[in-house]
C-alpha cells in the first residue's frame, strides 16, 4: 500500500506549485483589493473620536456626507470626470484607430509609445503648465487678442469647470488611446477589408463595426479617466474655481478635519459607485472580452 | 491680556530689546561625531542657514537628523497621537494654534524645565505675562513648547495694479475688484479673517473669530457664498507655489495670504508689479510656530538635547535671520541690538529691511480686532459642513 503524500509533497508536488499559482491574483485580491474595502466599509460606521474613531455603528457619517453640500459636491464631480470621458474618447479613439489602421505594423507600437511621454513628466508639472496656457494673460488669451478676435481676455476658462475638464483630458487622454488601441488590435485587418470591399462608409463603419468591437476596451480607458477624475485632487486644486473639489479633495479635507469616518463613509460611496459603473459595463460590454483576442 | 497689549509688547520689545542681554550661551564646539542626536520632525521655515540644517546642528551643538514635515496639523497629530511619531521623533514642530494643547492632552509631548533653557530669559515679556500669547506654550499652566516665528497674516495687493493701499478686508469684497480677488482654499484663515471683518465692522455679532458657534460660522460662510455666486472670487489658492503663482502673474490683483508670498511674488514679477502686504484696520489671524519635546524623546533621554535647540530658538542669532531672511517676527528681546552689534553679517541696508520688516509687523500686531489662530475650534463639525457648502456654491 503506497503511503500518502506528506503536506509538503501535496504543496508541491505534481501540480501542487501550480496549483497555488492559480490562488495568488486570488490572494493579491483579498489582500489588496476586499480586505481594504471591507476595513473602509466598517470603519465608515465606526464612532468619531477628537483624533481618531472607535467601534461602533452609526450612520453619522453618511449622514454628514448626504445632508452637506458634499453630496453636491461628489455629483459636480462625476459630472466633470463624465464630460472629461466623452472628450477624451472623441480625441483618443480615433488616434488608436489611424494608428492600427494607417500607420505601417511595424512602427504601430512605436507611434503608441509616445503616448507614454508626457507620464515621463511629473502630473504636476503638466497640470501647473496648463496655467500659463489658459490664464488672463496666457497664451491662449494673447493669441486670440494678437489675432483681434477679442478685445478683453477670456477669463472664464482658467479656474473654472472649464478648465478642471480640460486638464483632466490633457493629464488622462493617454489611457483612451492605450486601451483603444489594444482593443483594435484584437480587430483584425480583414474585418476592414471586407467593410471597404462592401462599400460601407467611414462613419459606419467607425459606429457600426469598429466601437461595438472595441467597446470592452473604449470602457476600460473610460473608467479609469472616470476614476482619476474623482479621485486626483490635482487637478481641481490647480485649475479649478475657488473651493473646487472631487471626491479625493472631499476625503482629503476630511482627513484634515481629523474626521476619518466621513473619510471612510465618502471613500466607500465612491467604490459603490465603481462597482455600480462597472457591473453596467459588465452586462453592456462583457468585460471579459478585454482579455481576449476576437475570433 | 488683551490682543493690544501683546501685539504692542510683542513686536515693539524685539525692535528696543535689551541691548546686549543676549549671547549664544552654552553652545559648545564640539564635532559634529561629539553632538548628541535629536531625531527632529520639523517644516522648512524652522531653520536658517540656506538648504541644509547645518547651521543649525553647528550652532546649537546638537546633531539635528531631520525629517521634513507637510503644513498639515492633522498628520502632525494623527503620527504623534495613534501613529508611531513617539518611536520615531525625539522632538517636532506644531502645525498652527492649537495644537500644542491638543498633542499636551494626550501625553503626546512632555512639559519642559525652562530653568535648562538659559536663553528663557529673553522670550518676549508676552509669553511670561498671562493671555493669549502665553497660552500657546502652555498647557495646564506648564510650559510644552518653545515658540520661534510668528506672524500675523494679512492681505497682499498689488500698488500697481489698484493704485491706493488698502487698510481694511473690505477691498476684498468690493465688487470692483470682482474676479481679481483670491482667498487662501483652507477654511482656518479664511473663515477667520472674514469674521475679523464682519465682526469689526459691525456686520455681524460675532464672540470669537477663532473659535466660532455654528450661527456664526453659518453667517460668515453664507457672506462668502452670496459673494462668489456673484463671481468676486477668481480662485481659493492652496500651497505655497499657488500662492505665489496667481499674484506673480497678475490673475489677481488682491490675496488674502502669507507674508512670504508676498515676498517671492514681488521677486518673481521685478517692475511689472508691486506686490505689498497690508495692515487690515479690523485685524488679523495672528499665529506663531513651536518646537516641542515628545513623549517618546524624553523615554530616550533628550531632554538636554532639546534643551541646547530651544535656547537656540530663543537666541537672536537665530531671531535675527529668520527675520532678515523670511520676515518672520523673532520671538525674543535683542535681536535690534544684535544686528547692530553683528554689523558684518547685517550691513546697514539689510538692518534696515528688517526693521522695516518688523515695523510693519508691529502695525498689525498692534490692531485691536486680531485674532489667534486655532486648528481645533470647538463646533470644527460646522466649520467642515459650511466650508463644504462654500464650496459647491
Amino acid at each position: 500500500m503506497p503511503a500518502s503524500p506528506s503536506i509538503w509533497q501535496r504543496l508541491t508536488g505534481e501540480n501542487g506549485l501550480q496549483k497555488w499559482g492559480f490562488y495568488v491574483p486570488l490572494i493579491f485580491m483579498v489582500l489588496f483589493f476586499a480586505l481594504p474595502v471591507a476595513l473602509t466599509l466598517v470603519w465608515s460606521f465606526f464612532e468619531r473620536t477628537t483624533f481618531w474613531m472607535e467601534p461602533g455603528f452609526t450612520l453619522f457619517a453618511y449622514e454628514s456626507f448626504f445632508t452637506s453640500a458634499r453630496a453636491e459636491n461628489y455629483l459636480f464631480s462625476m459630472m466633470h470626470s463624465g464630460i472629461s470621458v466623452i472628450i477624451a474618447f472623441s480625441l483618443g479613439f480615433p488616434i488608436a484607430v489611424f494608428v492600427r489602421r494607417r500607420v505601417p505594423q511595424v512602427a504601430q507600437h512605436r507611434v503608441i509609445l509616445l503616448f507614454i511621454l508626457p507620464f515621463m513628466i511629473s502630473e504636476l508639472v503638466r497640470v501647473f503648465a496648463m496655467r500659463p496656457i489658459l490664464g488672463r494673460f496666457g497664451i491662449i488669451n494673447n493669441l486670440l487678442m494678437d489675432m483681434r478676435v477679442i478685445s478683453e481676455p477670456i477669463t472664464s476658462i482658467l479656474f473654472s469647470p472649464t478648465a478642471v475638464v480640460i486638464g483632466e483630458v490633457v493629464s488622462f487622454l493617454p489611457f483612451m488611446v492605450f486601451s483603444g488601441f489594444l482593443a483594435m488590435e484584437a480587430v483584425e485587418q480583414y474585418i476592414f477589408d471586407v467593410c471597404d470591399d462592401l462599400g460601407v462608409g467611414r462613419v459606419r463603419t467607425f459606429k457600426d463595426v469598429i466601437v461595438p468591437l472595441a467597446a470592452p476596451g473604449i470602457f476600460a480607458g473610460s473608467v479609469f479617466i472616470f476614476v482619476n477624475g474623482l479621485g486626483v485632487a490635482l487637478v481641481p486644486t490647480i485649475l479649478g474655481g475657488p473651493g473646487a473639489v472631487n471626491a479625493g479633495l472631499i476625503v482629503n479635507q476630511a482627513i484634515v478635519a481629523l474626521d476619518f469616518p466621513l473619510a471612510m463613509a465618502t471613500s466607500a460611496i465612491v467604490i459603490f459607485t465603481l462597482v455600480i459603473l462597472l457591473y453596467i459595463g459588465h452586462r453592456l460590454f462583457d468585460l471579459t472580452k478585454i482579455l481576449q483576442p476576437i475570433s | 491680556m488683551n490682543q493690544s497689549e501683546f501685539t504692542r509688547r510683542l513686536f515693539m520689545r524685539s525692535l528696543v530689546g535689551a541691548a546686549g542681554a543676549v549671547a549664544l550661551g552654552g553652545i559648545p564646539g564640539l564635532s559634529a561625531a561629539e553632538m548628541e542626536e535629536l531625531k527632529f520632525w520639523a517644516s522648512g521655515v524652522a531653520k536658517v542657514g540656506g538648504r541644509n540644517w547645518d547651521a543649525m546642528s553647528k550652532n546649537s551643538g546638537v546633531k539635528l537628523a531631520v525629517t521634513t514635515k507637510s503644513a498639515r496639523a492633522d498628520e502632525s497629530i494623527q503620527k504623534m497621537v495613534v501613529g508611531d511619531g513617539n518611536k520615531v521623533f525625539d522632538a517636532l514642530t506644531d502645525n498652527g494654534g492649537g495644537m500644542e494643547d491638543a498633542l499636551a492632552s494626550q501625553k503626546a509631548i512632555v512639559p519642559l524645565d525652562t530653568s535648562k533653557i538659559p536663553n528663557f530669559k529673553n522670550i518676549l515679556p508676552v509669553y511670561n505675562e498671562g493671555g493669549a500669547a502665553a497660552d500657546t506654550i502652555r498647557h495646564k499652566g506648564k510650559v510644552y513648547a518653545i515658540p520661534y516665528i510668528a506672524n500675523a497674516d494679512s492681505m497682499a495687493y498689488d500698488f500697481k495694479a489698484i493704485g491706493f493701499h488698502p487698510d481694511s478686508w473690505a477691498v476684498l469684497f468690493d465688487p470692483q475688484f470682482k474676479g481679481r480677488v483670491a482667498m487662501q482654499n483652507d477654511f482656518g484663515p479664511t473663515l477667520t479673517n472674514t469674521a475679523i471683518y464682519l465682526k469689526q465692522s459691525g456686520k455681524v455679532e460675532i464672540g470669537d473669530p477663532s473659535n466660532m458657534e455654528p450661527k456664526e460660522v453659518q453667517a460668515v460662510c453664507q457672506f462668502l457664498i452670496d459673494l462668489k455666486k456673484k463671481g468676486q472670487f477668481r480662485t481659493f489658492w492652496d500651497g505655497f507655489g499657488n500662492g505665489v503663482g496667481i499674484l506673480a502673474s497678475g490673475e489677481v490683483v488682491l490675496s488674502s495670504c502669507w507674508e512670504p508670498i508676498t515676498i517671492i511674488a514681488n521677486r518673481k514679477t521685478g517692475d511689472k508689479a508691486d506686490i505689498r502686504y497690508g495692515t487690515m484696520k479690523e485685524g488679523h489671524q495672528v499665529w506663531n510656530n513651536v518646537a516641542m519635546l515628545t513623549r517618546g524623546g524624553r523615554q530616550r533621554g533628550k531632554d538636554a538635547a532639546f534643551y541646547k535647540l530651544a535656547n537656540l530658538y530663543l537666541s537672536p542669532w537665530f531671531g535675527a535671520r529668520t527675520l532678515a531672511g523670511l520676515g518672520f517676527a523673532p520671538q525674543m528681546v535683542g535681536v535690534d541690538a544684535y544686528m547692530k552689534a553683528n554689523a558684518d553679517a547685517f550691513p546697514a541696508a539689510k538692518q534696515k529691511e528688517a526693521n522695516a520688516y518688523l515695523k510693519l509687523k508691529s502695525k498689525r500686531y498692534a490692531i485691536k480686532g486680531n485674532a489667534w489662530q486655532n486648528v481645533f475650534p470647538k463646533n470644527l463639525r460646522a466649520y467642515q459642513d459650511w466650508w463644504a457648502r462654500l464650496q459647491a456654491a
